[in-house]
């Protein structure tokens, strides 16, 4: 099937005709333009199989990884592909991840430990597991409303990862994080609940809940 | 269009409940003005108020008035939504929770007193 590909380039918007197969991807599809219509096309990926988080691009208006969206699955012959939201484009479809990763840091995202030796045990809890599959792609602060408006925003995967560090018991930097986040203006209670990271993190994580939980334990203390 | 549609309706429904919330916010915050202004009215003689009153005694003004009542009750309906979220209720059927009782019983409530509103303050004038 032959499909619009509309893409949203650093001189403007450009069309191409692709021939592309149902079981492809919005990545294949990407490829597929490099390699024959224009390979001046620049985008980013790294595993293809939705590990790393490298591909993360706007399609159709919606934040995802090129990778893991079949062009047959956006019910559209049209397809428009854009740089993720909120992040400072570099080239086309290359975005800087830095202020993501500044927000990140802010949280203190390693373990600080005190005893060497337990560091290789993850202690097993039900309440975290399914968050510790984050792969840091930046969809969910490229969905964020609040993220649109408020730049000093921690944004959802750093309050995902401060819980996963305060539910860690080997974890001794607690208090530090908590102080990030309980900030008026950047932490925790910025988040309006509007589920839009949820609805968009590729990894199904449920991350308004993680706030939740946040706002409701630093209400309890 | 189709693509805003299946987007908003379906899991970023909750950005449309987040925009409805601060709409229905904003308006009967208006809402409160005209109403503290009116009553002040009192204040000044029952002519006074007689007057502020008799300006709403228009068409115009009823249609507000069943708007109103939906601007009520999709507000506060949405803000038990909230309020469940936040205690940490219904986070995997948040969608749900919006379309069937927001929108669904919000709706079926708003019918059941605009239709009669309708009727009495329009129809029959």
């Amino acid at each position: 099937m032959t499909y619009e590909i509309r893409v949203s380039r650093t001189e403007g918007t450009r069309s191409y005709q692709v021939e592309l197969g149902n079981r492809m991807t919005v990545l294949d599809a990407l490829f597929r333009i490099q390699s024959h219509l224009d390979s001046t096309l620049e985008f980013r990926c790294a595993c293809r199989v939705g590990m790393c988080g490298t591909c993360a691009i706007n399609v159709n208006r919606f934040p995802r990884l090129a990778c893991r969206t079949r062009v047959s699955s956006l019910d559209s012959q049209v397809i428009s592909l854009g740089p993720l939201p909120h992040l400072p484009v570099i080239r086309d479809l290359v975005v800087s991840l830095a202020p993501f990763f500044d927000q990140w840091k802010r949280v203190r995202p390693a373990l600080r430990g005190t005893a060497s030796s337990e560091l290789a045990i993850i202690p097993p809890n039900p309440e975290t597991s399914r968050k510790r599959d984050c792969i840091t792609c930046g969809i969910c602060f490229a969905a964020c409303g609040i993220k649109a408006t408020h730049a000093d925003y921690l944004g959802p995967a750093a309050i995902n990862r401060a819980f996963l560090r305060l539910k860690d018991p080997r974890d001794t930097a607690g208090m530090a994080r908590l102080k990030v986040l309980n900030d008026e203006w950047s932490g925790v209670w910025r988040c309006h609940t509007q589920f839009n990271c949820t609805a968009a993190c590729p990894k199904k994580i449920n991350l308004t809940d993680t706030i939740v939980r946040l706002k409701r334990a630093m209400l309890r203390s | 269009m189709r693509g805003l549609i299946v987007k908003y309706g379906g899991p970023f429904s909750g950005m449309v409940a987040h925009v409805i919330q601060r709409v229905t916010g904003l308006l009967l915050l208006v809402y409160l003005f005209l109403h503290v202004r009116t009553i002040y009215a009192l204040s000044q003689g029952p002519e006074a108020f007689d007057r502020a009153v008799g300006a709403f005694h228009n068409f115009f003004f009823k249609l507000l008035e069943i708007a109103l009542l939906g601007a009520v009750i999709l507000h506060a309906l949405n803000g038990v939504r909230i309020t469940l979220i936040d205690l940490g209720v219904g986070h995997e059927r948040q969608r749900q929770l919006f379309w069937v009782w927001s929108i669904g019983l919000g709706g079926l409530i708003f019918l059941a007193g605009a239709i009669p509103l309708f009727i009495s303050s329009i129809l029959r004038h």
